[in-house]
């Protein structure tokens, strides 16, 4: 008798061990068809090393699911953002994705800096079904393999075509050196305009690979020296470039041009060098005043808008959050103007027909899940404002050559 | 040639501000053995504290070094009040207690200065030699000759004073020098004063050398560690070399292999010292 009752003990402990595991599994999600609310996802990195660029991401997200909840949510639901931080650690992205997709029941996910943040997160969205559409992405076989629920709104080639055609046409440059982190966005953004350039006949002497966050670039200078090389591309981050940028002011080195497409083109960069930012080159997607031609209102709009609501200026990388979030909201209340349940395969099926032109480009996916539109505008700074140079066609300055000299 | 020469001013300048940052924390562990993984981010606080006087109320750079060199001190206080409670294993607890410590000043100096890459960037001359293909900057020479005065007069307190003879009983064998009737206790607060001093310098150099963000203490805190495995404990001069060989390591590596193999070579020349002299560079003749 006392075997059975310490039997049964035993089994309805292990049913409410297995019920309380269970329990968010079975426990039904929110749904927006049951007329609750849709529930959004982010995952950036808000602390460690990347955290200042999540921070600008995840603003240019909120900003846009607020201007969409002020407007009366999607469909009449009204919207829901769940941001998580991943720590700038590939690790915590996967399990803050998880969370937010078994736990939250989120529609879909935004967000991610880096692909070395954003690829993971990528997997678990085919995994899962449920869509993901990264705000700063740019390495190739994210989207080579058709990933039907990754989507994203930059890519590399974007930025790699206009950067080498700036070089090799603009500047007339014969020989370049090229400096990339070790991340697997920038090694293949260097990769990339190697081969461009060396098409284009100009010699690449020097390409080095760094860690992000390395304190001494002077050795690396010293050989750009040594390289008379007539330009320098940076594939570093901002704050890389911040101390580059630095110990170049130390001693002449012979170069034309400075180019770095990720950490000049930020009004946060020109304050934070001072004199030191002037001449130097940079590429954006959008900023304050460099917006695609027909959105100039859109842009002030969102500008003022902005600054209302975060008391700054929005950057490119705010905007490259912005334009994401409006991507997702639009494939959602595309799903929602028919009636349909906003499952992950409708969603994604609804981004694969978007066709939406906001300031930082006009946005169509193709099938990869890449923006086809997409295209930086290469700025120099002059006079503390980045004035677009190249490509001709969105040219409002031209080139300081004299400025420009290292 | 001058090349090499180049190098070696680079080396020279970065390594004694390597063996700055750590100086305060092989101190601090060698005598009170409280492994306070809170180290970076204390330099970092102390960053800060100069980027906001330089910043906001335009202190000229060099007047935020005795203001944070005073400061500092006062925040190591109530830390070292709070790892006195610690319980045994006293080594152990610390590193629990600081790792927390840490995460609670990153999280505050993101709320206070934002995720923010900041840089304190005085307008500080260069020297070029017209004849020769060299650059010494202003700024080398001030990591150099303040790194060198306050490994020397840590050095001179070490070895010269009562005191400086009392601290090193304690880091050579706390129970016996608390046996002998040395105040281990003081000590420590000693150890704290010291390193929170230390501290204060290397902070207004972070910034202007590196660029500050509130989860840069932790890279500060690894170099720490590694120039302490280098040297050895409490071994000033042993850091100081410990700091120029890792700071030359490294340029050697950059030049002939590439930027990329910094770290890895650095990490290489570590484990080489801890295979052949485990206690640090200068235990044969400092020890």
């Amino acid at each position: 008798m006392r075997l059975i009752k310490s039997g049964c003990r035993g089994l309805s402990r292990f049913v409410i061990l297995l019920g309380c595991c269970l329990f968010p599994l079975i426990w039904p999600a929110p749904d927006a068809a049951a007329g609750q609310e849709i529930v959004i996802g982010e995952i950036n990195p808000r602390s460690g090393h990347l955290a200042k660029h999540g921070a600008e991401i995840h603003e240019g997200i909120l900003y846009a699911v607020e201007e969409a909840n002020s407007r009366g949510g999607l469909g009449g639901y009204p919207l829901r953002l769940i941001s998580r931080d991943d720590q700038s650690k590939p690790e915590v992205a996967i399990n803050q994705a998880q969370n937010l997709i078994h736990r939250e029941k989120v529609v879909g996910l935004l967000g991610g800096y880096v692909d070395s943040l954003v690829g993971p997160i990528s997997e678990l969205a085919a995994k899962y079904r449920v869509p993901y559409v990264a705000s700063a992405s740019l390495q190739r076989s994210l989207t080579a393999r058709k990933n039907p629920y990754f989507f994203r709104v930059s890519r590399l080639d974007g930025l790699v075509r206009p950067l080498c055609q700036f070089t090799a046409q603009a500047m007339k440059a014969k020989r370049v050196a090229i400096l990339h982190t070790a991340t697997p966005g920038s090694a293949e953004f260097a990769a990339s305009v190697k081969s461009c350039l060396e098409k284009a006949g100009v010699a690449v002497p020097l390409l080095e690979k760094f860690r992000p966050g390395c304190p001494d670039f002077s050795v690396f200078l010293l050989k750009v020296r040594q390289a008379k090389v007539d330009v320098l591309i940076s594939g570093g981050f901002y704050a890389d470039n911040l101390i580059l940028v630095r110990q170049m002011q130390e001693g002449p080195l012979g170069l034309r041009a400075f180019v770095a497409p990720w950490g000049v083109a930020y009004q946060s960069f020109i304050a934070e060098m001072g004199r030191g930012a002037e001449g130097l080159f940079g590429t954006c997607a959008w900023s304050p005043g460099i917006t695609l031609p027909g959105t100039e209102r859109a842009s002030q709009t969102f500008v003022e808008g902005f600054r209302q609501r975060f008391g700054q200026v929005p950057n490119t990388t705010t905007m490259h959050g912005y334009t994401s979030a409006r991507a997702l909201l639009a494939a959602i209340d595309a799903v929602l103007t028919t009636g349909v349940k906003p499952t992950g395969e409708a969603i994604s099926q609804a981004l694969r027909q978007l066709d939406l032109s906001l300031p930082m480009e006009r946005l169509k996916f193709d099938e990869y899940g890449d923006p086809r539109f997409y295209q930086q505008v290469v700025v120099q700074i002059q006079g503390r404002q980045m004035v677009p140079v190249y490509p001709l066609e969105r040219a409002t300055g031209q080139v300081d050559e004299s400025l420009a000299r290292r | 040639m001058w090349v090499w020469v180049q190098i070696l001013i680079s080396s020279l300048s970065l390594g004694s501000f390597y063996a700055l940052v750590a100086l305060g924390f092989s101190l601090i562990l060698g005598i009170t053995q409280a492994f306070n993984l809170a180290h970076g981010d204390l330099i970092i606080l102390s960053g800060y504290l100069a980027f906001a006087l330089w910043k906001f109320y335009q202190v000229p750079f060099f007047w935020t070094l005795p203001v944070c060199l005073l400061a500092m001190p006062l925040v190591l206080l109530p830390l070292q009040m709070l790892l006195r409670q610690v319980k045994e294993p006293y080594g152990l607890n610390t590193l629990v207690v600081t790792f927390g410590i840490a995460l609670l000043l990153q999280n505050a100096m993101l709320v206070v200065f934002s995720a923010d890459y900041r840089l304190i960037r005085p307008e500080l001359p260069h020297y070029t030699f017209p004849e020769l293909p060299l650059t010494f900057t202003l700024n080398q020479a001030t990591l150099l000759v303040l790194s060198l005065a306050a490994t020397g007069l840590v050095h001179l307190v070490l070895r010269r004073t009562f005191l400086g003879k009392a601290l090193r009983a304690t880091i050579e064998d706390r129970e016996a020098a608390q046996l002998a009737g040395i105040n281990v206790k003081q000590m420590g607060l000693v150890a704290f004063g010291l390193g929170g001093l230390l501290i204060g310098l290397a902070g207004p150099l972070y910034g202007q050398n590196m660029y500050l963000y509130p989860a840069a203490g932790t890279e500060a805190t690894l170099i720490a560690i590694v120039i302490t495995i280098f040297a050895g404990l409490g071994r000033s001069r042993g850091i100081l070399l410990g700091g120029w060989l890792l700071g030359l390591a490294e340029s050697v590596a950059a030049l002939t292999l590439g930027i990329r193999w910094r770290e890895l070579v650095s990490a290489a020349v570590l484990l080489i010292l801890l295979y052949f002299k485990p206690q640090g560079i200068s235990s044969a003749r400092e020890g």
